[in-house]
């Protein structure tokens, strides 16, 4: 036995009548990327006029800019490596929180002990703790298997990729719990409406449970991933040369070369704004991403 | 032409505990084709768990169910397939609060049914029609009435042109002003032939469209009969005392 056919399911029912109007329903797609390309551009004009400002105050003697300008081939480096550990930790944890948050509203008792062990053991660790174990570890086992190192090369770069991955799965953690708060907070009777019209628990899952969990745990979301964004500036204590350990390289160098170490200060205003700059990018789309999917009716009130 | 003999849902010995509390203690009742059946009884009797072994929403502990002569609580047979041919109305509407009204009840068509979205678009559109909603196709759950939102919901079970309708206290979380209009929905379904079994305790829409009428209290049936007999002379104290605490 199967479901019917769809020409039964017609049987007296209006197929010659007038057609749909020509706006399908199925067309209501609210995305509009000339605002996310708005926003993007807001981002960037938000730099550039704070650069301005920045090059300005150096013009007229406020700080030294011919230092500055010399600081900048390390600084793009070091950007260009931060941009590559949030285009890791991002889908890394955001994989991680919505598969153990998910695994948490489990009804099998294993999945959901597996889950909240990841989570509070991710959690409960400071994510510099995390790190380094990660990096000790991971750096132990490989010189403790006997021509395990050999076979997987670069020592170093592994455990630097497993310091990057606890990174990711402490972000994880935190995003699991937002995850498992939006399954949660979709009505339950919507799920028994969803199986009475005959949706099976995983079609009830895409098309009723996930759409509305991700619109109520969007805002929670670009929380952490703003946060997630300066926490990659921990991952310079295992060597890689992101914009932190470029700025910790250019103030040793000023100590040692007896250089003025007023600059030092100026060194750590450099890469604040270009944290900044990233994480007022990602949080103007996700802003827009949740204004795109809002459902009228069911904005807050403005107080 | 109705084939009133024809038992559309039976259910025989039918059991349900969760934990310790035996909600109920082996029902037997049939509805027959285009027939309706109210049940009333007090909070707790074990009605909206009646209503859920129906379309297996919740399994039986023991006991069967028929659909037109089929057991449908067994395991080679999907629940899915019996709950599509079962439509479904709640207490609280359930509507997708995501989704327009519209794409409500289309959701049953693409994803259960699997029509293509014109096809479906098409029968959704009749069917808010025929609940006097053709207007709110595009308006979303939050900005429509509760009234509203109750036919929507009986549109969304109607899309998949079920055999039977179930109706779970579908009027008791409405403002009164609106109760009027989810009956006459019900009532016009009724009129048209559709098999209903529906909680309530309005009175007058069981008086008036119901064909019989049970009395549950603790997880059993106390009383069956002509709706206007039960209620102007019951058998039982039980069913009396309820018939006083519902008029007031």
């Amino acid at each position: 036995m199967g479901g019917e056919d769809a020409s039964t399911t017609l049987e007296g029912r209006p197929g010659t009548r007038s057609p749909p109007s020509s706006r399908s329903a199925g067309s209501l797609r609210r995305f509009d990327y000339s605002r996310i390309i708005k926003n993007v551009a807001i981002g960037f004009g938000a730099a550039v006029a704070s650069l301005g400002v920045f090059v300005s105050l150096g013009l007229v003697g406020v700080y030294d800019l011919p230092y500055a300008l010399s600081t900048l081939n390390a600084l793009k480096l070091g950007a260009a490596n931060t941009l590559t550990l949030i285009g890791i930790v991002i889908p890394v944890g955001f994989s991680a929180g919505f598969t153990f948050g998910w695994g948490r509203t489990s009804h099998r008792w294993l999945t959901r002990s597996i889950s909240t062990v990841y989570v509070e053991f991710f959690r409960s660790m400071p994510p510099l703790v995390l790190i380094a174990f990660a990096f000790l570890i991971s750096t132990a086992v490989l010189l403790g298997i006997p021509g395990l190192a050999d076979r997987i090369g670069d020592p170093n770069s592994f455990a630097i990729s497993v310091s990057v991955l606890a990174l990711a799965f402490h972000s994880g953690a935190y995003q699991a719990e937002i995850v498992r708060a939006g399954i949660q907070s979709v009505p339950t009777g919507q799920r028994e409406a969803a199986e009475a019209i005959g949706l099976t628990k995983a079609r009830t899952l895409v098309y009723v449970v996930l759409p509305q969990m991700f619109r109520i745990s969007l805002p929670a979301l670009s929380n952490e991933f703003a946060s997630v964004i300066k926490d990659t500036s921990l991952l310079s204590a295992v060597g890689i040369l992101d914009l932190a350990y470029m700025a910790q390289n250019l103030s040793s160098r000023l100590i040692i070369s007896r250089g003025n170490i007023d600059n030092i200060f100026l060194v750590y205003v450099e890469i604040a704004l270009i944290y900044f700059v990233m994480t007022f990018v990602v949080s103007r789309v996700l802003q827009e991403v949740e204004r795109a999917f809002r459902v009228p009716g069911l904005e807050a009130a403005q107080l | 032409m109705i084939d009133r003999e024809k038992p559309m849902v039976e259910v025989r010995k039918v059991h349900k505990s969760f934990g310790d509390l035996e909600v109920l203690r082996g029902i037997d009742m049939q509805v027959k084709k285009g027939e309706v059946l109210v049940i009333v009884g007090p909070s707790g009797s074990g009605k909206s768990t009646l209503l859920r072994c129906i379309n297996l929403l919740i399994q039986p502990d023991s006991g069967d169910i028929f659909l037109e002569g089929v057991k449908v609580n067994d395991p080679d047979i999907r629940p899915e397939w019996v709950r599509q041919q079962i439509g479904m109305v709640f207490q609280s509407f359930n509507l997708f609060t995501h989704l327009t009204a519209i794409k409500n009840v289309m959701l049953g068509l693409t994803k259960v049914k699997r029509l293509d979205g014109l096809e479906a678009e098409k029968i959704a559109r009749y069917e808010l029609e025929r609940v006097g909603l053709a207007d709110k196709a595009d308006a979303y759950p939050a900005q429509l009435s509760g009234g509203q939102q109750q036919r929507v919901a009986i549109a969304r079970a109607l899309a998949l042109n079920p055999k039977v309708m179930l109706f779970d206290e579908p009027t008791s979380a409405l403002d009164p002003e609106f109760i009027h209009e989810v009956l006459d929905v019900m009532t016009k379904l009724a009129n048209e032939g559709m098999t209903m079994v529906v909680v309530s305790h309005e009175m007058g829409f069981a008086k008036s469209v119901a064909d019989e009428l049970i009395f549950m209290d603790n997880g059993v049936i106390v009383e069956v009969g002509v709706p206007e007999e039960v209620f102007a002379s019951p058998k039982t104290d039980r069913m009396r005392a309820f018939i006083g605490k519902i008029l007031g």
